[in-house]
């Protein structure tokens, strides 16, 4: 009965709202005609709501649901994955708006809200988009509390308020609640983001490839160090390994391909202070990490691969937090075995004829390798080669004779490549390592906050009994670089930041403004390490840390308590607000005569004044009867009381 | 295991009745009731079962995206169900029920319970009280400190006394995710008076002047004067022509001739049943009462004397109504 209800008209309002609210965040998710079914069926509920216009026929309802799911299907050509799924629930939001009458509706719409609020967390976890959830869920809860409002009656007009209140009031206990509900595996597989456009460095590398992430100020990941943070010039964050080259481009080599002896990692011996930290990284769609070598993780789920880098079996949809520990100065691999020094060595022949003549008579003045290197590098040093973001383009397969010889403009790819490419023909083992440089520190949280611009590539080249050594050949062209960072190399260059047009990051020239920058930033970290980046490791340790040890006693004793905490004083309040008045005893002596009245055969009728009830007293009961006389005493000062009572207020 | 259909049926009422005197016991009947702790039940509507429901689903979203801030939205939502737990709780908590009158009334017609609600705290009111008996409901908002009276309607079909049902107070504010309900037997009684039935010829043998026929007397009464309107004095006697000029209401006195015959008497009736006669009774008092005249009420066990008026009328269909019930429904 009450199920059938009609919908209340505000509440009709309230449910427009809070729909179009939370499909907003997923505008840039969903395609164009999901929002155009969405507005049109809410505008013309809105129209039935202003009585200009009936409700579609059931027909017509059935044909807008099932064309909704045939576009979807077009869309996206499938059903399963996370974005056509998004998209069929909005859908049927969209029809559900259109026919809902009745308040049961109202529910259902509420609860469709919710859910797709949490799908929203699947796609993004920034601070401003659970602010936003949280907005879009108090709207929803307003939503729930009008459906309940009494229509037409003294219906309070402050449901926002209300929410606001009761959702306060849920608070504490969601954050007990969330600290010990045990974080287990996924319980199925389920479909994954699709077409998120692969974000950061590519797993290959060509001339441009990094050029273009020094246009963009977004955030690569967050760092925190246990202590100080090293200098500049010894962050280098190693992410990729690029051994081969192939149709002008450096690859990585896949495990397949690896032989088995090489797919082992090999441990070399740590010695020395370690750096401990803890790498928060935004999702890049792909399987490799950032750290500083030699890099060694604690964190589940990180492998070690043969060439010293850390990976991930499955790509990064989400921020994802590891922590790290690194010994700076020890020697990777200082036996090189046959097969990797083939691999390490090889570069296709008669590429490049200027250059490999050129290399030859270099080779023939310094026969030992680190001169060689070191000669290399001088010439570098010691001609006019220029660090720049806007090279000219270089499309012809001779590109080292063409940018060492010609144009000798580039980006930290170009001389990357060009050294690794005149070692290998000096057969020296050398190859590109690719990752990030630098950052920037923010001192309000001490953590480092790496952007995509500080992306870099350079070279690691073998040298017997010391293995892999880092050479980096931009510092040799511009040692601004590393030791300030990319900022000060490219002083005032246009190209920089030109893909952030309104990034932060341009206003950090401005005092309060960059205070304010650094405090957000820091704040993302504490978010995305604390909140986002909480898993069963970090519940694990924290509980430890506050319980000494697990026990599932003391997990339910903390629930209850948590619970006491706030329910206690809420009932409280409730039941204080509602105590009720309790009788003076002249008011109690008074309901007593009564009742020996009723008992004597007087009944008093329900509301009945006093001072009739004493007359009919009178007329009923002998002269003089002491129940009368009672009765007229009592009820004497109960109307002195009152007119005191009048009186003093 | 199975029993015969009327075995079971046996056991399903057993259970019933004790499920009904339980219910009596804890709630006992009363003239006003206040909705205490112990009296009030609360349990998820189904509007709350489909919320559990996506909340179950949001939960299984977060786990298996592992996605924190999904299990964050969960347990809040979770906990805002446990707060309007509390919400509704108190929404119900400590509201005052009066039953205020009923309304008498012929079988067949809508007895008119009037109720007061009334809220002791001078903070919160009651919101979306809902009233509900299964012929009807009505739905109220008590203001802080203030009471509303509201009037509920129940089909009645014999005569005698008509004790209001139990009422089911119930409210699902502020989420309706939630429902609160109590029940309340209001010691509250409508009189259900006889049917009325027209006598289409009448003669009176028992009392006095019994060759006076039922007829029409109109015209017969004179005028004799006025005095001061009273209540219960029929609108037709009351002087409007005096009460247009501004003056108070008056009534207008009628000499009533001695011979005529002012009694309905029981043993006028030779035939017809007990509940036949009452009805007949019935008609006739109404008519008098319309006419404006006086008549007295002969019963085999009561005597009305002569009167006229609302009051006089009231006091012969109550006679008529409660003619032989047992007199514990007279209280």
């Amino acid at each position: 009965m009450i199920s059938g209800e009609q919908l209340p008209r505000r509440s009709l309002l309230w449910l427009i709202i809070c729909q179009v609210a939370v499909m907003l965040p997923l505008l840039e998710r969903i395609p164009p005609w999901v929002v155009a079914i969405y507005l049109a069926t809410a505008l013309w509920r809105l129209q039935m709501f202003r009585q200009r216009a009936e409700m579609p026929p059931t027909w017509l309802r059935l044909l807008l649901g099932v064309t909704g799911a045939t576009l979807v299907f077009i869309s996206y050509g499938t059903f399963i994955g996370l974005e056509p799924m998004v998209a069929l629930l909005l859908v049927a939001a969209a029809l559900k708006i259109l026919e809902a009458i009745r308040d049961r509706d109202g529910y259902l719409l509420v609860c469709l809200g919710f859910f797709i609020c949490v799908t929203q967390f699947i796609f993004t976890q920034t601070l401003p988009a659970t602010l936003y959830s949280v907005f879009c869920t108090g709207l929803l809860v307003t939503a729930l509390i009008s459906l309940n409002q009494s229509p037409g009656l003294v219906a309070s007009k402050n449901e926002p308020l209300l929410a606001l209140k009761m959702l306060t009031l849920a608070v504490p206990m969601m954050v007990v609640l969330f600290l010990l509900f045990p974080r287990i595996g996924p319980i199925w597989s389920v479909p994954s983001k699709s077409g998120q456009g692969q974000t950061g460095m590519s797993d290959f590398l060509r001339p441009g490839a990094v050029t273009k992430l020094g246009r963009s100020a977004e955030v690569a990941f967050r760092v925190q160090f246990d202590d100080v943070i090293p200098d500049n010039p010894s962050l280098y964050w190693r992410g990729l390994v690029l051994s081969e080259f192939e149709e002008g481009s450096w690859q990585t080599l896949g495990w397949r391909r690896l032989p088995s002896s090489e797919r082992k990692p090999t441990r070399p011996e740590v010695f020395g202070e370690p750096l401990r930290y803890r790498v928060v990284l935004e999702p890049t769609q792909q399987r490799w990490l950032y750290g500083i070598a030699y890099a060694n993780s604690s964190t589940a789920g990180v492998y070690e691969a043969n060439d010293f880098r850390l990976g991930v079996t499955s790509p990064i949809e989400f921020q994802f937090g590891y922590d790290v520990t690194s010994w700076p100065d020890v020697a990777l691999q200082p036996n090189l075995s046959a097969w990797r020094r083939d691999l390490e060595t090889a570069f296709p022949k008669g590429l490049n004829p200027l250059t490999e003549a050129w290399i030859e008579n270099l080779r023939n003045q310094y026969s030992d390798d680190r001169n060689f290197v070191v000669a290399l590098l001088n010439y570098f040093r010691e001609q006019p080669f220029y660090y720049t973001l806007e090279p000219p383009e270089i499309q012809s397969r001779d590109f080292v004779d063409k940018f060492v010889f010609d144009s000798r403009r580039g980006f930290c790819e170009h001389y990357a490549y060009s050294f690794v490419a005149m070692l290998r023909m000096a057969r020296i083992p050398a190859r590109i390592v690719a990752g990030y440089q630098g950052g920037e520190v923010n001192p309000l949280n001490n953590t480092l906050v790496v952007r995509q611009f500080d992306a870099h590539a350079w070279a690691e080249v073998w040298f017997a009994g010391e293995g892999w050594v880092r050479v980096d050949p931009t510092a040799a062209v511009a040692p601004n670089r590393i030791e300030l960072g990319i900022e000060a190399a490219l002083d005032g260059q246009p190209g920089f930041l030109s893909d952030s047009p309104i990034s932060a990051y341009r206003f950090r020239g401005i005092n309060a403004l960059n205070w304010i920058r650094l405090r957000y930033d820091a704040l993302t970290f504490s978010w995305q390490s604390l909140v986002v980046g909480f898993d069963s490791t970090r519940q694990i340790g924290l509980l430890k840390d506050w319980f000494g040890e697990i026990r599932v006693s003391w997990f339910i004793a903390l629930l209850l308590g948590s619970w006491g905490l706030v329910l206690l004083p809420l009932m409280l309040w409730l039941h204080r607000v509602r105590r009720i008045q309790r009788l003076l005893p002249a008011e109690r002596r008074f309901s007593a005569i009564c009742m020996r009245l009723e008992k004597r055969g007087l009944e008093r009728p329900f509301g009945e004044p006093p001072l009739h009830t004493l007359r009919r007293a009178r007329e009923y009961l002998p002269e003089g009867d002491p129940l009368c006389v009672a009765l007229e005493a009592i009820i004497e000062e109960l109307y002195q009381m009152a007119s005191s009572a009048s009186e003093a207020s | 295991m199975s029993f015969p259909a009327d075995h079971q049926d046996r056991v399903k009422s057993l259970l019933l009745q004790r499920y009904r005197r339980w219910l009596d016991r804890r709630l006992p009947a009363a003239r006003m009731i206040i909705l205490t702790q112990r009296r009030l039940f609360i349990f998820p509507s189904r509007q709350g079962f489909l919320f559990g429901f996506t909340l179950l689903l949001m939960l299984l979203t977060a786990i298996n995206y592992q996605n924190n801030l999904a299990y964050g939205l969960t347990f809040w939502l979770a906990m805002l169900f446990i707060v309007a737990v509390h919400f509704t709780h108190a929404n119900l908590l400590n509201l005052v029920i009066t039953g205020v009158r009923a309304e008498s009334v012929f079988p067949g017609q809508q007895a008119e319970f009037v109720f007061r609600i009334s809220c002791k705290s001078s903070r919160r009111g009651h919101h979306s009280v809902r009233l509900i008996w299964p012929s009807s409901e009505v739905l109220v908002d008590v203001p802080a400190g203030g009471d509303v009276e509201v009037a509920l309607h129940h089909p009645v079909s014999t005569r005698g006394w008509f004790a209001a049902p139990k009422l089911k107070i119930e409210s699902r504010y502020p989420l309706g995710l939630l429902r609160c309900w109590s029940f309340a037997s209001f010691d509250l009684k409508a009189l259900v008076w006889p049917q009325p039935l027209a006598v289409e010829r009448w003669e009176s043998s028992y009392s006095e002047n019994a060759n006076q026929g039922f007829s029409d007397q109109e015209g017969l009464d004179d005028l004799m004067g006025f005095r001061d309107y009273r209540v219960g004095d029929a609108p037709r006697l009351i002087d409007w022509r005096s009460h247009a000029r501004g003056l108070p209401l008056q009534s207008k006195l009628y000499s009533m001739p001695q011979h005529k015959n002012h009694w309905l008497d029981w043993r006028d009736f030779s035939g017809g049943s007990v509940e036949q006669k009452l009805s007949w009774l019935c008609w006739l008092v109404l008519q008098r009462h319309a006419r404006g005249e006086s008549f007295g009420l002969r019963l085999p066990n009561l005597e009305l004397p002569v009167a006229a008026g609302d009051r006089q009328r009231d006091l012969a269909l109550r006679a008529l109504a409660l003619h032989g019930l047992a007199q514990g429904g007279e209280a």
